[in-house]
C-alpha cells in the first residue's frame, strides 16, 4: 500500500514538472548557478558557462532565460551592495530555489533511467 | 579627455539600453554591461570594447528584457479625471486673473482659426460638387506674347469634336460658349407677357453629362438635342411663368444685338449654387450657334471653352503634348499664310483646380488664389501659436505655486505618466471651454466676417466641419498643455521639498524665447497691415492716365441697341449730364488684343500684341485720356474707321519716328495713324502699360455718362426715367467706373481689412501673456521690491528695473521681425508692376508702436509694484 502511495505521489509529480520541463540551456544554466553558490550574478556565470562547457554564450540569451526561470520560481535573486567598479551598479545574485532543485532531480533522474535502460548490446559493449 | 571618454561606453548606446529595458532590470543589466566593457578595455585590444558594447546591448534587445508596452495601471480612469477637474478648478479659483487671460486668449485665437478655416473649407468646395469632378477637365491654350505666353482659356470651335473623335483618351468633350464678343453683358428674354434681363451661356447636349446643375424639370440626356431649345433656370421660370412645369414646351424670345431668336423651353434647372464659378440664366444650343458664326468653325479663332471628360488613368504630361502637337498643326494649316507658324501650345488643367490655381506663368498654373488659402492658413496657425504660448508661460511661470502638489503626488507614488495626463487634461479642459467661447463668437460674428470675405459661408455642424473644430481644438489643446505637462511632471521630489527648485537657465531662455516669438509673429502682422494699407492708398490715387470719376455706365440693352441715338439725345437733353458715349471696353481689363498689325520698319518675324480698344466719339474726351500729339475721333471727319490712335507704349515698341500720318496695316487694311495718347492705365496696376490701339467704333454695348459735379441721386433717376422710356419692365442696372475700377482690388482690400483684424488681435493676445508675466513678476518680486524701496528706491527706479526685462525681450522681437518682414513686403509688392517704395519708417513705426504698447502693458503692473504696501509683502516669512 505505502509503496503505491508514493509512485503515485511521484507520478503527479512528474505530471506537474512536465509542464514546466527544462530546456537544455535552462538546465545548464540552473546547474551553473547552483555551481557558483552565492557568487552567481550575469558574468561570473557567463564566465563559468565558458569555461566549463566550451561554448559561446551571449549576455542576451543567458539573461532573458535568467529571469524566465526566475519568473517560473525555479530561481531567486537579491541584489548586492553598492561597489565603485560597474558604473555604481549593482549586481543581482541568483540562488537555485527548491522547487529548482526538484526540476534539476526530476531532469538528471529522467536521464539516468534513460541511461538505464539502454540495453548493453546497443552500444556494443 | 579623450582618453577618459574612451573608458566609458557609448553615451547613445547606453541611453538606448535605458530607454528599452524593463526598469525592473535595468541597474543590475546596465552593471553587468559595464563590467563587460571594463574587462574588455583592459584585455589586449581596447579598440573593440565599445563594438562589443553594442554587441551586448543589441543581443538584450529581446522580449523578455523590453519594457512591457502597456505600463500596468492601477488607477481608475474616471477617478482620477474628476481628481484632475477638481484640482484645475481649485488652481484656478486661487488665480482667477490667469483663467481669464487664458480663456481670453484662446478663445480669441480658436475663433479666428475657426472663421479661417470655414473660409479655406469653402474655397475648397468651390466647383468640387460635379459628380465627375475628377476625370472633369479644361482645355487651356498657351498663347504666344511678346517675351513668353499668355494662357487663355478661350479655344477654337471645332477643338472639342476633334477631342472627342481623334483622341483615344478622351471619353467626351464638349464647347461652352459666353455670348460672343459681349462678356457681362445680358440679353432679354421675352414671352407675350414678360421679359426679364439674363445670361446666356451656348452649350453642347452633352452639357448635363459633363456638370453636376440638377434639372427641376426635363430630362438631362434630351433637353438641349434639339437646335431651338432652351433650358431655364428656376429663378427665371418663375419670373416669366406661373411655375417651372407650365415652362415647358413655351416658347421665349431671345434677343441680343439686334436679333430677336424664338426658343422652345424644354427643362429647368435649379438655380446655380454660389460655389460653382459657372453662372448662367439659360442654356442655348451651341451647335445652332456655330451653325449661324463662321468664325467658331474654323481653327483660327478662339472663343468656346472646352472642357473635356478623360478616361481613367490617363497620362496628363502625354495628352498635353499630343493637344499641342494637333493644335498647331491645324492652326497654322487655317491661316491663309503659308509662312505662318502657331507656336502655342495647349494644356488640360483640372476644371475643379482653376478657381484657386487661376494664374498662369509661362502656360503654367502658378498659383493665384491658392496663395490666400496658404497665407490665411498661416495666418490661423500663428494666432493659435500665440495664444498656446500664452498658456505655456503662465502655466510654467506659475509652476512654483504647484511644486508642493506635485512633490507630494510623486512622493506617494504618482508616476509621471500620471502627472502629464493630469497637466494635458488641464490644458484640454481650459481649451474646451475657451472653445465654447470661440464657437459662440464665431456665431455672432459669422454675418460681418461674411461680409468682408463676400462669401455665404453657414456654421452648421457638418460632419467636416465637426470633424475640422475637434481637430483645431485637439490641436491647440494638446500644444498648449504639452510643454507644462512635460516641464512640471519633471520636477524631483527631493528638490522640492529641500526648497532647491532653481529655475534653470533653459528654462529662463525658453519662457524669453517664446515672448519673443509671439511679439515678432505680431510686428510682422503690423508691419503688413501698413504696407498692404499704403499700397491700397497709392492705388487708388494713383493718376491712371485717365479720370474715372462721376461716370457712370450702363448696358446698351433691349430697345437701346436700335435707338441708341434717341437715348442719346434725350440723355444729353438732361441738364445735370456732361457728356454721353459709348466704349466696347471698360479699362478695367476687359479688352481684345490682337497681333494682326504691321508697320513700316517691322523686323522679320516681330509680332506685338496690342490691345485693342474701341471707342465712339468723345469717349477720350470724356475719359480725359491725354494725346501727345495728333487729335481724336470726331464726326468732323467721314472715315474715321480708317484711322487709328495708338498709346506711346505702343509707338516705342514699333519703334515709329513720326506717327502722325503713317500708315500701318490692320489686319491686311491700311489705317492712317491720327493721333498719340498718353500711357494710360488700361488694366490693372499688376500689370505694366502694354501696347495698345485705339479703334474708332460707333454704338458699342457700354454707354459711358458722365455727370456733372454734386449729388448724383436725382441725376440717376432722370436717367433711370429716360430708360424706362426706351426699355420698359426691364430692370435699370447701372454701375459708376470707379466702383468698378475698386472692385479691381477688391481682393487686396479684403486682405487688408482682415490682416487689420488678426494683426490687432495678435497684439492683443501677445499683451494678455505679457500682462499676466509682467503679474507674475512683479508678485514674485515683491519681496525685492519692498527691500528696495526701503532702502530708499524710487518708485520710477522701480518701474525702470521691472521694465528693463521686457523692453529688451521686445527689442529682440524687432530685431528679428524686422528682416523678416521686409522680405515678405519685398516679394507682395513685386507681384504689383507700380508699387510704392519701402520705407524705413514703416518699420520704425511699428516697432515703436508695439514697444509702446509693451510698454503701457507692463507699465500698470510695475507702477501697482512700486506703490504696493511695504508691510504687506514683508510681514510674513
Amino acid at each position: 500500500m505505502a509503496f503505491s502511495f508514493i509512485k503515485t505521489t511521484f507520478k503527479i509529480n512528474i505530471a506537474r514538472m512536465s509542464k514546466h520541463r527544462l530546456g537544455e540551456f535552462e538546465e545548464l544554466v540552473l546547474l551553473t548557478v547552483a555551481v557558483l553558490y552565492g557568487e552567481a550574478y550575469g558574468i561570473a556565470i557567463i564566465d563559468e558557462m565558458e569555461r566549463r562547457l566550451d561554448r559561446t554564450v551571449s549576455i542576451g540569451s543567458l539573461q532573458t532565460v535568467l529571469r524566465r526561470l526566475e519568473k517560473k520560481g525555479y530561481l531567486a535573486s537579491e541584489l548586492g551592495e553598492v561597489t565603485k567598479v560597474r558604473g555604481g551598479k549593482r549586481k543581482r545574485f541568483f540562488t537555485v530555489t527548491n522547487l529548482g532543485r526538484k526540476a534539476l532531480e526530476i531532469t538528471k533522474d529522467q536521464r539516468l533511467d534513460l541511461w538505464n535502460s539502454i540495453p548493453n548490446i546497443a552500444f556494443g559493449d | 579627455m579623450k582618453n577618459n571618454q574612451s573608458n566609458h561606453p557609448p553615451k547613445l548606446l547606453l541611453q538606448f539600453f535605458r530607454w528599452y529595458c524593463n526598469p525592473d532590470f535595468a541597474e543590475d543589466l546596465e552593471g553587468d554591461l559595464y563590467e563587460r566593457f571594463e574587462r574588455r578595455r583592459a584585455s589586449k585590444r581596447p579598440g573593440l570594447a565599445k563594438w562589443y558594447f553594442a554587441k551586448d546591448v543589441l543581443s538584450l534587445f529581446r522580449p523578455g528584457i523590453i519594457r512591457s508596452l502597456c505600463p500596468k495601471s492601477f488607477l481608475n480612469p474616471t477617478v482620477m479625471l474628476r481628481h484632475h477637474l477638481l484640482l484645475t478648478y481649485r488652481q484656478y479659483r486661487r488665480s482667477p486673473n490667469t483663467f481669464l487671460i487664458n480663456i481670453i486668449g484662446l478663445a480669441s485665437g480658436l475663433a479666428c482659426a475657426i472663421f479661417i478655416f470655414l473660409w479655406i473649407q469653402d474655397e475648397y468646395q468651390i466647383d468640387r460638387f460635379h459628380a465627375k469632378d475628377q476625370r472633369l477637365y479644361q482645355v487651356m491654350q498657351n498663347y504666344p506674347i511678346a517675351g513668353g505666353f499668355e494662357t487663355t482659356e478661350y479655344q477654337p470651335g471645332p477643338l472639342a469634336q476633334a477631342l472627342r473623335e481623334e483622341f483615344p483618351e478622351v471619353e467626351n468633350a464638349i464647347s461652352v460658349c459666353p455670348p460672343l464678343g459681349s462678356a457681362g453683358n445680358k440679353g432679354v428674354i421675352s414671352t407675350a407677357e414678360n421679359q426679364a434681363k439674363a445670361s446666356e451661356l451656348y452649350v453642347d447636349p452633352e452639357f448635363f453629362e459633363f456638370f453636376s446643375f440638377p434639372l427641376e424639370v426635363g430630362d438631362p440626356e434630351w433637353v438641349l438635342k434639339n437646335k431651338d431649345a432652351v433650358v431655364i433656370s428656376k429663378k427665371l421660370a418663375n419670373q416669366l411663368f406661373p411655375s417651372p412645369e407650365e415652362a415647358i414646351g413655351q416658347t421665349i424670345e431671345w434677343f441680343r444685338e439686334d436679333v430677336t431668336i424664338p426658343f422652345t423651353v424644354t427643362g429647368v434647372f435649379d438655380d446655380i449654387p454660389a460655389q460653382s464659378t459657372l453662372q448662367f440664366d439659360l442654356l442655348l444650343s451651341y451647335p445652332s450657334l456655330a451653325e449661324h458664326s463662321q468664325h467658331l468653325r474654323t481653327w483660327a479663332n478662339s472663343d468656346p471653352y472646352t472642357y473635356t471628360l478623360l478616361k481613367p488613368g490617363v497620362e496628363i504630361e502625354a495628352l498635353n503634348d499630343k493637344i499641342s502637337t494637333y493644335l498647331q498643326e491645324k492652326v497654322s494649316a487655317s491661316v491663309e499664310d503659308p509662312n505662318y507658324i502657331f507656336t502655342g501650345t495647349a494644356f488640360v488643367q483640372p476644371f475643379s483646380d482653376r478657381y484657386l490655381f487661376n494664374r498662369y506663368e509661362n502656360g503654367r498654373p502658378a498659383g493665384g488664389r491658392i496663395g490666400y488659402v496658404k497665407l490665411f492658413a498661416t495666418i490661423a496657425f500663428f494666432l493659435l501659436l500665440i495664444a498656446c504660448i500664452n498658456f505655456m508661460n503662465l502655466s510654467t511661470a506659475k509652476a512654483i505655486h504647484r511644486a508642493k502638489e506635485i512633490g507630494v503626488k510623486k512622493v506617494i507614488g504618482a508616476q509621471r505618466s500620471s502627472l502629464i495626463s493630469q497637466y494635458l487634461t488641464e490644458a484640454l479642459l481650459i481649451t474646451l471651454l475657451a472653445a465654447i467661447v470661440a464657437v459662440i463668437l464665431v456665431y455672432t460674428l459669422l454675418p460681418q466676417f461674411n461680409g468682408i470675405t463676400g462669401k455665404e459661408i453657414a456654421f452648421r455642424p457638418t460632419p467636416t466641419i465637426l470633424i475640422g473644430l475637434i481637430a483645431i481644438i485637439a490641436f491647440t489643446g494638446l500644444l498648449a498643455g504639452s510643454y507644462p505637462a512635460l516641464y512640471l511632471s519633471k520636477f524631483q521630489p527631493a528638490k522640492i521639498f529641500k526648497g532647491k527648485l532653481t529655475r534653470g537657465l533653459r528654462e529662463y531662455w525658453m519662457r524669453k524665447g517664446l515672448v519673443v516669438f509671439q511679439f515678432t509673429i505680431s510686428l510682422v502682422l503690423i508691419i503688413a497691415v501698413m504696407l498692404v494699407y499704403q499700397q491700397i492708398e497709392f492705388i487708388q490715387n494713383k493718376n491712371l492716365g485717365y479720370n474715372n470719376e462721376r461716370i457712370l455706365t450702363l448696358k446698351q440693352d433691349g430697345n437701346l441697341r436700335n435707338q441708341f441715338p434717341a437715348f442719346k439725345n434725350s440723355l444729353e437733353a438732361l441738364p445735370e449730364i456732361e457728356a454721353v458715349t459709348t466704349f466696347r471696353h471698360d479699362l478695367t481689363g476687359d479688352f481684345g488684343s490682337t497681333s494682326g498689325v504691321q508697320w513700316e520698319g517691322q523686323g522679320e518675324g516681330q509680332r506685338i500684341e496690342f490691345g485693342n480698344l474701341e471707342v465712339d466719339y468723345g469717349l477720350m474726351e470724356l475719359m480725359e485720356i491725354q494725346l501727345v500729339e495728333g487729335r481724336t475721333f470726331t464726326p468732323d471727319f467721314a472715315t474715321e474707321q480708317n484711322k487709328i490712335i495708338f498709346n506711346e507704349a505702343a509707338v516705342k515698341a514699333m519703334g515709329l519716328k513720326e506717327p502722325i500720318g503713317q500708315k500701318i496695316m490692320l489686319w491686311g487694311e491700311p489705317r492712317e495713324i491720327i493721333g498719340v495718347a498718353k500711357d494710360f492705365h488700361f488694366e490693372s496696376l499688376y500689370e505694366k502699360v502694354k501696347p495698345c490701339m485705339i479703334r474708332f467704333s460707333p454704338n458699342n454695348e457700354n454707354i459711358l455718362v458722365k455727370l456733372k459735379p454734386g449729388s448724383p441721386k436725382a441725376t440717376i433717376r432722370a436717367i433711370e426715367e429716360t430708360y424706362h422710356a426706351f426699355n420698359e419692365g426691364l430692370a435699370f442696372e447701372y454701375r459708376f467706373l470707379d466702383d468698378d475700377y475698386q472692385r479691381l482690388y477688391a481682393s487686396e482690400e479684403r486682405i487688408s481689412l482682415l490682416s487689420r483684424y488678426f494683426a490687432a488681435l495678435a497684439i492683443i493676445i501677445s499683451c494678455l501673456g505679457l500682462f499676466g508675466l509682467a503679474a507674475f513678476t512683479a508678485e514674485r518680486r515683491a519681496k525685492e521690491i519692498s527691500i528696495r524701496k526701503i532702502l530708499g528706491a524710487s518708485a520710477a527706479s522701480i518701474v525702470q528695473l521691472l521694465s528693463k526685462d521686457f523692453t529688451l525681450t521686445v527689442l529682440l522681437a524687432l530685431l528679428i521681425g524686422i528682416p523678416i518682414s521686409y522680405l515678405l513686403s519685398q516679394y507682395w509688392l513685386q507681384s504689383f508692376a507700380y508699387h510704392i517704395e519701402i520705407q524705413p519708417w514703416y518699420f520704425l513705426g511699428a516697432g515703436l508702436l508695439l514697444l509702446l504698447i509693451a510698454w503701457s502693458t507692463v507699465g500698470i503692473q510695475t507702477l501697482k509694484a512700486a506703490k504696493t504696501n511695504l508691510i504687506q509683502a514683508l510681514k510674513d516669512e
